[in-house]
């Protein structure tokens, strides 16, 4: 349960860490936009040196970001294996009955690898040097916009706030329940695929009956110290775009003409 | 002179019509300590839940320093009074320590930059200023009710009440918190009154003021010595003594009333050779 990557925060204090979420949330759009674009293998280079770099800036284990792929192996895979077998094109290196591998397929396939490879790796950079909180905080301010069209969005980001902030009490819970079962005879790990969704059953339903509970003591609480909505408060905690920031999205932009440039003229 | 609290001529049905409280009268006055005790199903947090308007009385009347409890004043009700919950987990709105006290007065619309220095502030009267930038599930049971009483005070409340609030920490943090709420009450004087809900006597014998309550019926109301001399009651609703009064139950030569620790030990010493 422990192993999750994805999504996971590591304090630091690092140059990255230390950017305003809102730049670590546009940094990771417009890098994604623009690997969607990439079809050269020149611009996955520009955009692999540019990865690289801000994992170094990030000071962490490289090992962090490795274990960030590992949930992803199987549907990177997944993809490579289709990309492979049905991609059509000339010339044909291999043919196994009504199966071609070919060149176009092949390249194919490495660049859907790359990208996403490298789309992961800068997901994984914001979420590791960035506070679940913040990331909801920044989306907030992001979202303000929405706010003439009636979207709830200060609503909707204190939710998503303290929905992750339950998430490693649920988490724990989940153990611990597991646990309770497990020292009574029961097994999630072993039987056929309907057993074992029969024994999650038995899990789940404590789970819920818990998390409504909490639900509950927390709207008590949240009342009692004065909440009424989420439009009429202040914030502790104001997003303010710093020096660093416009570093950050100057070297963006220094990246974006680059890359441009390498895609249309070598 | 203006009662803290006073209930008038309560009674309070629950929704399948089982009647908790019939016309249960409480006058608490400003500074008072006063402990609620009663065991599991006596009322005694719904008791809490009616005041702060979490439930609304099917008849009689709530009174906090004069102002009648109402869905029009409910707001201003609660900016009087803070609550203290069981679960230490289940009050932590925050991200952090900090961000959880600021959750208040966010709420309250507290100027942003007024509330690093109101924060720092409530944190120390806790003894919690190091931990300012926790995240919640590196804190221990007690220290998360020591950060939920610092969110409370940080609104400055003329009333405090724990609804159970050490019922689910281990010894040494339900030490911690009662040491907190001590300090607080010698800190604030008569300017705060306490109102702590337990089943715990120990700890009820902290207070100024012991009512016991069962079935949503006042069964006793006094002092500490006055309420735990009443050894026969409380066990008949389901309610022990503090340890000293347990000690003074099992010796042969007792004392002439009920004695706290400290008195039980200075006694032990002097009379009983």
């Amino acid at each position: 349960m422990g192993n999750i990557m994805i999504g996971r925060f590591v304090p630091g204090k690092s140059v990255v860490h230390q950017l305003d979420p809102r730049t670590k949330i546009i940094g990771t759009f417009v890098f994604i936009l623009l690997m969607l674009w990439a079809n050269t293998w020149s611009t996955y280079l520009v955009a692999a040196i540019f990865v690289w770099f801000t994992i170094l800036l990030t000071q962490q284990p490289l090992k962090m970001y490795i274990d960030g792929l590992k949930p992803i192996f199987w549907l990177l895979a997944f993809t490579i294996v289709l990309q492979i077998f049905f991609t059509g094109g000339t010339p044909v290196l291999l043919h196994f009955g009504f199966i071609k591998v070919t060149l176009p397929g092949v390249i194919n396939a490495l660049f859907v690898m790359f990208r996403f490879v490298l789309i992961i790796l800068m997901s994984t950079i914001m979420t590791l040097t960035t506070p679940p909180t913040s990331i909801a905080n920044a989306l907030e301010s992001l979202l303000k916009p929405l706010k003439s069209l009636k979207v709830p969005v200060a609503e909707m980001a204190l939710m998503l706030s303290i929905a992750l902030r339950f998430v490693p009490l649920l988490m724990d819970e989940t153990q611990k329940i597991m646990n309770a079962q497990k020292s009574r005879g029961m097994s999630f790990s072993t039987g056929g695929p309907v057993k074992r969704a029969k024994a999650i059953v038995p899990l789940l339903i404590p789970l819920f009956v818990g998390a409504l509970q909490r639900a509950l003591d927390l709207a008590n609480a949240m009342e009692v110290r004065g909440f009424k909505d989420a439009e009429h408060r202040t914030k502790y905690r104001i997003l303010k775009y710093k020096k660093q920031d416009y570093q950050a999205f100057a070297s963006l932009l220094l990246f974006s003409i680059i890359f441009f440039s390498v895609l249309y003229l070598i | 002179m203006e009662n803290a609290i006073k209930i008038n001529n309560l009674t309070y049905q629950y929704q399948n019509q089982t009647t908790l409280f019939q016309d249960f009268n409480l006058t608490i006055d400003p500074g008072q300590w006063v402990a609620l005790v009663g065991h599991n199903g006596s009322g005694k947090s719904t008791l809490a839940k009616l005041i702060m308007g979490l439930l609304t009385p099917t008849q009689g009347g709530i009174t906090v320093f004069n102002q009648v409890l109402s869905e029009s004043t409910v707001n201003d009700v609660r900016s009087q009074i803070g609550m203290v919950f069981q679960n230490p987990d289940n009050q932590f709105v925050g991200a952090t320590v900090a961000d959880d006290v600021a959750f208040g007065l966010e709420n309250n619309e507290i100027d942003t930059k007024l509330m690093p220095k109101m924060i720092a502030k409530t944190l120390e009267i806790v003894g919690m200023s190091e931990y300012q930038d926790r995240e919640p599930h590196t804190l221990s049971g007690g220290q998360k009710q020591r950060v939920a009483l610092a969110s409370v005070l940080a609104l400055q409340p003329k009333i405090i009440i724990l609804d159970e609030a050490t019922a689910m920490l281990d010894p040494e943090g339900r030490q911690a918190v009662m040491a907190t709420l001590t300090q607080l009450k010698e800190q604030f004087g008569d300017a705060l009154t306490l109102v702590t809900i337990t089943h715990d006597m120990d700890e009820a014998a902290l207070a100024d003021r012991v009512v016991v309550i069962n079935d949503g019926q006042l069964i006793l109301d006094g002092t500490p010595a006055q309420v735990f001399s009443e050894a026969d009651v409380l066990h008949h609703n389901g309610l022990g003594l503090p340890f000293s009064g347990e000690v003074v139950a099992h010796l042969n030569q007792k004392p002439q009333k009920y004695l706290n620790e400290s008195e039980l030990i200075s006694w032990l010493s002097t009379s009983n050779k």
